[in-house]
């Protein structure tokens, strides 16, 4: 094994075993169950149909959940090495500086990715017990989009850490998350309405903002559409790969003039 | 070859100058004790000896290299002066990360760990979370981060800080035994009379110029003055009046 796959897979065990330690995980495991479990027996007022209210709600909370746990655990990437001084021994080996910065950054998508597939394995057994529907390829389809969704928010959460403290990172990218998921799609619409330099403002956001909308697919898990094209899907993740490269090669500006 | 070789290095954060034209050489086997009060620059001049930063004037070769790059740092071990590490690991799980940063291979690290959880006797503490350690114990896990790749340059930031007295002792120990070894120590400390103890050489930093350096024996002359009084008097503190 060559010597920075080692020193990656270092980084990615001391993320991983952050989480395990820190009961996060088994935070996340409670929570799906006490999310997810009612989905199986739940048949809202006898009305059929009616569940996928509950599918809805429960689909709903699985993207809070791993918005928390992918914000939360890349947001404390880089502020407590600095705080409690154990960068100073981390870079003092023989590890580069960018090396650093991916196994951080691969160590906190690992555990948020490891967070989404413990959601997405309860929620299509139990909509799988329930309806009689086991892993519709629109569920496969979800749970990519949804690891794009990570694999984006954690280079934002990571970013944020090499230049904000935790809480203040998680406050802005939260808002830029959220923001994103409720206007990234109505954006240009709304500039298009707009004087300058609000016109502007949006026009910016628009072209510069994660386009996070793009991987949302409730609605068709929800409403059983038919999957979207595969060709759709992948041009997506492509974008998801584009854009958190453009946010790790910034971070990695930073954290390379960055003066301990 | 020397060890550690500083040329005319300077460094200056806004207008403050916190290395100010310092040479210096450490010759291979040598335990050099680097001397001066908060904020002389000792800190500054490590930093610059891990790589952390370039000088703004001046040379820094370590081994012969460069220490920004991590060939060169792959033969220095670096004790921090405060780290708290990670608290949710126990120190067999540190070393292993640590190894691991090092490019160690799994039974490199499992041999060293061992060996090295002993020599620092945390043995008995070696499945408890750091976050249990008491100050002491968290200096000798880093002693033990520091030596798990087995460098030829140790760089010791204020190692005796937290330890008790058998601790010290057992610290000097393995210090002089690293020496017998072929290791070259550079040592920062405010302990002046540990630091009397262990080096071979001394150099004192004040507003981050050299001083004073030389020999431990040459610098506190026949026995009359020990480091302290020197100390003092290189600073041009009162105390060191009483010795002059």
């Amino acid at each position: 094994m060559s010597v920075r796959l080692r020193q990656l897979g270092a980084l990615i065990c001391l993320s991983v075993l952050e989480l395990y330690r820190r009961k996060d995980l088994f935070v996340v495991f409670v929570l799906a169950a006490v999310i997810l479990l009612p989905l199986a027996f739940f048949a809202p007022f006898g009305v059929t149909g009616a569940g996928r209210y509950v599918n809805e709600l429960a689909l709903l909370l699985v993207w809070l959940f791993s918005i928390v746990i992918g914000l939360g655990t890349s947001a404390r990437l880089f502020p407590p090495e600095f705080e409690s001084r154990t960068i100073y021994p981390m870079l003092a080996k023989p590890v580069a500086r960018g090396t650093v910065l991916l196994g951080k950054y691969s160590g906190a998508l690992a555990a948020s990715l490891l967070a989404l597939a413990v959601f997405y394995l309860a929620y299509g057994l139990l909509t799988g017990f329930r309806q009689g529907v086991w892993f519709p390829p629109v569920l496969w389809q979800a749970f990519a989009l949804h690891t794009g969704f990570l694999v984006i928010v954690t280079a934002l959460g990571l970013l944020g850490s090499l230049l904000l403290t935790a809480s203040a990172n998680v406050t802005l990218c939260g808002l830029l998350i959220v923001g994103m998921l409720s206007f990234g799609q109505r954006l240009a619409a709304l500039a298009a309405t707009q004087t300058v330099p609000g016109k502007w403002v949006l026009y910016v956001i628009h072209w510069v903002g994660p386009h996070l909308e793009f991987f949302d697919l409730r609605q068709r898990l929800v409403h059983e559409w038919p999957p979207i094209g595969w060709g759709v899907c992948a041009a997506v993740l492509a974008y998801a790969a584009c854009y958190a490269a453009a946010c790790l090669a910034l971070s990695g500006l930073i954290f390379k003039k960055k003066r301990f | 070859m020397d060890v550690v070789r500083l040329d005319g290095v300077s460094k200056a954060f806004g207008s403050v100058r916190a290395v100010n034209a310092l040479s210096l050489a450490v010759g291979q086997g040598e335990i050099l004790g680097f001397l001066g009060t908060n904020g002389a620059g000792k800190t500054t001049t490590i930093k610059m000896l891990l790589g952390f930063f370039r000088p703004d004037a001046g040379r820094v070769t370590v081994l012969g290299g460069d220490p920004c790059d991590a060939a060169t740092r792959r033969k220095i071990g670096f004790m921090p002066e405060t780290a708290y590490y990670y608290p949710y690991l126990n120190v067999r799980e540190l070393l292993a990360f640590y190894g691991g940063l090092c490019g160690m291979s799994k039974d490199q690290i499992r041999t060293r760990s061992e060996m090295l959880i002993a020599r620092v006797g945390l043995t008995d503490a070696g499945n408890r979370l750091l976050r249990t350690y008491s100050k002491g114990m968290l200096q000798r896990a880093g002693i033990a981060q520091a030596l798990l790749h087995d460098p030829d340059l140790l760089i010791l930031d204020e190692p005796l800080t937290g330890l008790d007295p058998l601790a010290r002792i057992q610290f000097r120990d393995l210090i002089l035994e690293l020496r017998r070894q072929g290791k070259t120590i550079f040592f920062s400390s405010h302990e002046l009379s540990e630091a009397e103890l262990i080096c071979d050489r001394v150099a004192i930093l004040k507003q981050g110029a050299l001083v004073l350096s030389g020999a431990v024996s040459e610098v506190a002359g026949d026995g009359r003055q020990n480091l302290e009084r020197i100390f003092l008097k290189v600073l041009g503190v009162a105390g060191g009046e009483v010795a002059s």
